[in-house]
Formats: C-alpha cells, sequence, structure tokens
C-alpha cells in the first residue's frame, strides 16, 4: 500500500527556504530557479514557506547566532520524511564569513545535511542538481524515523528519544520554546 | 439528468483537481513557463498521503476534515438538492468550519487568516446569494433541474448581476488580487497554515470543490443553454486566471469596499429592474 504512495514523493516536492543570514546571492539564484528561465515548476515543485506542509529544506547562509534556533525550530516542525540541502559555500563550511564571531560555520554542525551545493554563489543548474540529489535521497526516507538534530548527538540513547523529547531537549539546550502545542499522530 | 448530476457530484473532487491543474498548466503559460503536468495536484494529493500527520489538537484537524466534508455536502446540494439557496448556505457552513479551525490555535498566522476568511465570506457571499435570486427571477425555479430545462437564457435578463459574479470569483476562490485570506509569502495560507499530512490534504481537496461550486453556479446562467453554458464558465476562468497573473494583492478594505460598494448594489440594481419591469 505505501509503496503505492512513495512513487509520487518524486513527483510533487515541496521546498521550504530559509535564509540564516546569507549576503542574500543565493537566496536569488533560488528564485532564479523557480522563476521562467529554470522554471523548476514543471518538475511539481512549489516554493511552499511553511515548514509543516513541506518536504526539502533549502538553507542558505552560514548560521547566524540569532539564525539556529530558528533553524532548529523549522527543523523539527518538518514532518517527516524530509531533506535538507545546503546551498552555496556559506550554509556548507561558513564561506567567507568562515570564523567570524557571530557565525557557527555551517548548518551542518546542526542539523543532519543531505546534500551540499557548493559555490558562490551557487549556480541554478547545480541548483537543480541538488535538489535532484535531495529527491533521491528523500525517496529512500522512512515516515516513522525521525532524525536527531545534530547538537544532540552527546547525549546518550539520544536515537531513541521520540519527537517529544527532542523538541524539549532542544528547547532546554537554547532556553527557547522551539515548537508550540503539538501533539503526535 | 439527475442521475448525471448525481454522478458529476460524486466526481467533483477529481473534476475539481483536474480544474486545478489545469489552472496551473494555464498559469505557467502566461508567464512564458512550462508549468507542472495536469495531473499534478493529484500527484500532491498522494504524496501528502505518506506525510507524517503532526496535530496540533484533534478538534483543528477534525475542523480540516469537516471543511471538505461540508465542501462536498454544499456540492451534492447544490445539485441534487431542492433548493440552490440551501446549497450557498451549506457552502457559507463550510467556511465557517475552516475559520473556526484557524481561530483554534494560537499561531498569529492562522488567526490572522481565519479573520480574514471571514471578510471572504461577507464579501462573496451576499452575491452568490443575489445570483441565486436572479436565477429564480428569470427562470421561476430554485431548483437545478427546473433552471436547466427552463427555456430561458438568465444572462440575456442579468448581464450586470453576470459581470459582478465573475468579479467575485476571485474572492471566493482565493485568487489575486483578492487574495487576502491566503496571501502567501504574506501570512503562507493563513488558516490553513497548521495542517499537515493527511489533514492538510483534506483541505487542499475542499479548495478543489470551491472551482465545481462557482463553476456549476456560473454554468447556470447558461439556462437550458448547455453550449453557452459551458462557454461562459471557461471564459470565466480563464479571465480569473489572467487577473491572477496581471494583479497583484489588495488590502482588504478595498475589497470590502468593492464588493459592498460597486458589485453588490451592481447585482440589485439588475434585480430590481428585471423585477420592476416584467
Ligand atoms: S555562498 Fe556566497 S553568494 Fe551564497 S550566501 Fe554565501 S556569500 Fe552569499
Amino acid at each position: 500500500m505505501f509503496g503505492f504512495f512513495k512513487k509520487f514523493r518524486k513527483k510533487s516536492p515541496w521546498i521550504l527556504h530559509y535564509n540564516t543570514g546569507s549576503c542574500n546571492g543565493c537566496d536569488i539564484e533560488i528564485m532564479a530557479c523557480l522563476g521562467p528561465k529554470y522554471d523548476l515548476e514543471r518538475f511539481g515543485i512549489i516554493n511552499k514557506g511553511n515548514p509543516k506542509q513541506a518536504d526539502i529544506l533549502l538553507v542558505t547562509g552560514p548560521v547566524t547566532k540569532r539564525a539556529r534556533a530558528r533553524l532548529l525550530r523549522l527543523y523539527m516542525q518538518m514532518p517527516e520524511p524530509k531533506v535538507v540541502v545546503a546551498v552555496g559555500a556559506c550554509a556548507c563550511t561558513g564561506g567567507v564569513f568562515r570564523h567570524m564571531y557571530n557565525v557557527e560555520n555551517g548548518i551542518d554542525r546542526f542539523i543532519p545535511v543531505d546534500v551540499y551545493i557548493p559555490g558562490c554563489a551557487a549556480r541554478p543548474e547545480n541548483i537543480i542538481e541538488g535538489i535532484k540529489k535531495a529527491i533521491e535521497i528523500w525517496e529512500r526516507k522512512q515516515k516513522e524515523k525521525v532524525e536527531v538534530p545534530k547538537v544532540l548527538k552527546e547525549i546518550p540513547d539520544v536515537e531513541t528519544l521520540d519527537r517529544r523529547e527532542i523538541i524539549s531537549k532542544l528547547e532546554e539546550k537554547y532556553s527557547e520554546r522551539l515548537v508550540i502545542e503539538e501533539d503526535e499522530k | 439528468m439527475k442521475g448525471i448530476l448525481f454522478t458529476f457530484a460524486l466526481l467533483s473532487p477529481i473534476i475539481g483537481g483536474l480544474i486545478y491543474g489545469l489552472e496551473r498548466k494555464f498559469k505557467a503559460r502566461m508567464q512564458n513557463r512550462q508549468g507542472p503536468p495536469i495531473l499534478q495536484p493529484f500527484y500532491d494529493f498522494f504524496k501528502l498521503t505518506d506525510k507524517r500527520a503532526l496535530q496540533v489538537h484533534s478538534f483543528h484537524s477534525l475542523m480540516g476534515i469537516a471543511f471538505f466534508v461540508a465542501a462536498w455536502f454544499a456540492v451534492f446540494a447544490l445539485l441534487i438538492g431542492p433548493n440552490i439557496l440551501i446549497a450557498i448556505f451549506l457552502h457559507v457552513l463550510a467556511l465557517l468550519f475552516f475559520t473556526a479551525g484557524g481561530f483554534s490555535v494560537k499561531s498569529p498566522y492562522s488567526v490572522m487568516g481565519a479573520l480574514r476568511e471571514l471578510a471572504h465570506i461577507l464579501a462573496a457571499e451576499p452575491i452568490l446569494v443575489f445570483a441565486a435570486i436572479a436565477l429564480y427571477l428569470s427562470t421561476g425555479s430554485w431548483n437545478i433541474e427546473g433552471i436547466l430545462t427552463s427555456n430561458t437564457v438568465p444572462i440575456l435578463q442579468m448581464p450586470l448581476l453576470f459581470c459582478a459574479l465573475v468579479l467575485t470569483v476571485p474572492i471566493l476562490l482565493k485568487r489575486s488580487p483578492f487574495d487576502i485570506s491566503e496571501a502567501h509569502q504574506e501570512i503562507i495560507g493563513g488558516a490553513e497554515i497548521e495542517y499537515s499530512g493527511l489533514f492538510y490534504e483534506a483541505v487542499y481537496t475542499a479548495k478543489w470543490l470551491e472551482y465545481i461550486f462557482i463553476g456549476v453556479i456560473v454554468f447556470l446562467f447558461g439556462g437550458s443553454n448547455y453550449l453557452l453554458g459551458a462557454l461562459l464558465v471557461a471564459a470565466t476562468f480563464l479571465f480569473v486566471w489572467l487577473l491572477d497573473n496581471a494583479t497583484t494583492r489588495l488590502t482588504i478594505h478595498y475589497m470590502m469596499k468593492f464588493a459592498w460598494g460597486i458589485l453588490l448594489p451592481l447585482a440589485a440594481f439588475n434585480i430590481f429592474w428585471v423585477a420592476i419591469w416584467r
């Protein structure tokens, strides 16, 4: 039964784009991908802008200290199965902002990243190729398995925690409410 | 006749999905893009089935499903019910379920979207009621079968009211310039923002039913001339899609002024004129 629905994943990936303090170069390129020239919508991709309905998280920027809790919050609000794509040198490693006092050198210190797209700014062709790779990875993911943000890796038995517990651990760590009132189904 | 209408009502989510797919394709072609395949809404539908559903609380999810059920029920009432006014009131009820869901969560976007949704109901539904009255006046029947078999053509008597109805369609379908309650990238879908997985699927499908609902009302203005009715529906949808691509979002105050200051007097004038003239 569920094998049947799985086939439709590659036909309708919805993306969520989050800017963690980038210079806007990569964001412009993502917008170019969605525009008439590269037209990602022909693959069924729309920029949903809503974590609860999105499947692919496109992150640009080096993660400033103010953006990190928001990034974790968006990540935890996305329902499984989901994939994360780091767009641009900044999101991969920190890029030109690396080792500055206010940045965290790339998103993979916080959340598990599936595809890295290099380039400053990443070219639209690269972004399309990266999203294609992301869809391939996404097709293999399970909806039951909750992926744990990397910041919690030092906690013992972290793999056995459920969504709720992960969220409360994150809230403890950053002393901030991440997800407001939510039951799990 | 009854059998055909019943089958149409039963298949209405599928037909509505096809219209939505066509809309996306048409709009993409208008922007010189290739656009998604016409079956894209169904691909989205199947994908959403396989996503984990995160519930905010059970009442909220229930309201999402109630929206779909009530919207489908309204389509049934319109197509096989005794009176099209009842269908319009059921349609309001469906939208009220949706707003109740929007108000029941703490998310500010959801509450704001629900408030704006109420404004949409206030702006659009009076004109739908006037459309029903106009159909009664020119055909002498409140019933869809009576309208479809009468030998008058309502649009010839009600041209102004039909114009008002066509301009109401963007308000009902939440298309630009009146996409105020959905306002993508401003309040990100409004009242639908907190739905996910299966529950979002219900809301997503309920919106396809709106096409059928408004499409049938427009079709009735062709009376017993079905070809004219079909042409009216096609022209209305094409006009709305073009308008969606060509305009930007207006404010809520402008929408209310436009609906109550221009569209409603236009419709009322047409009705009084016909009622007195006869
Ligand atoms: S990778 Fe380059 S273009 Fe992209 S956000 Fe960073 S500095 Fe800007």
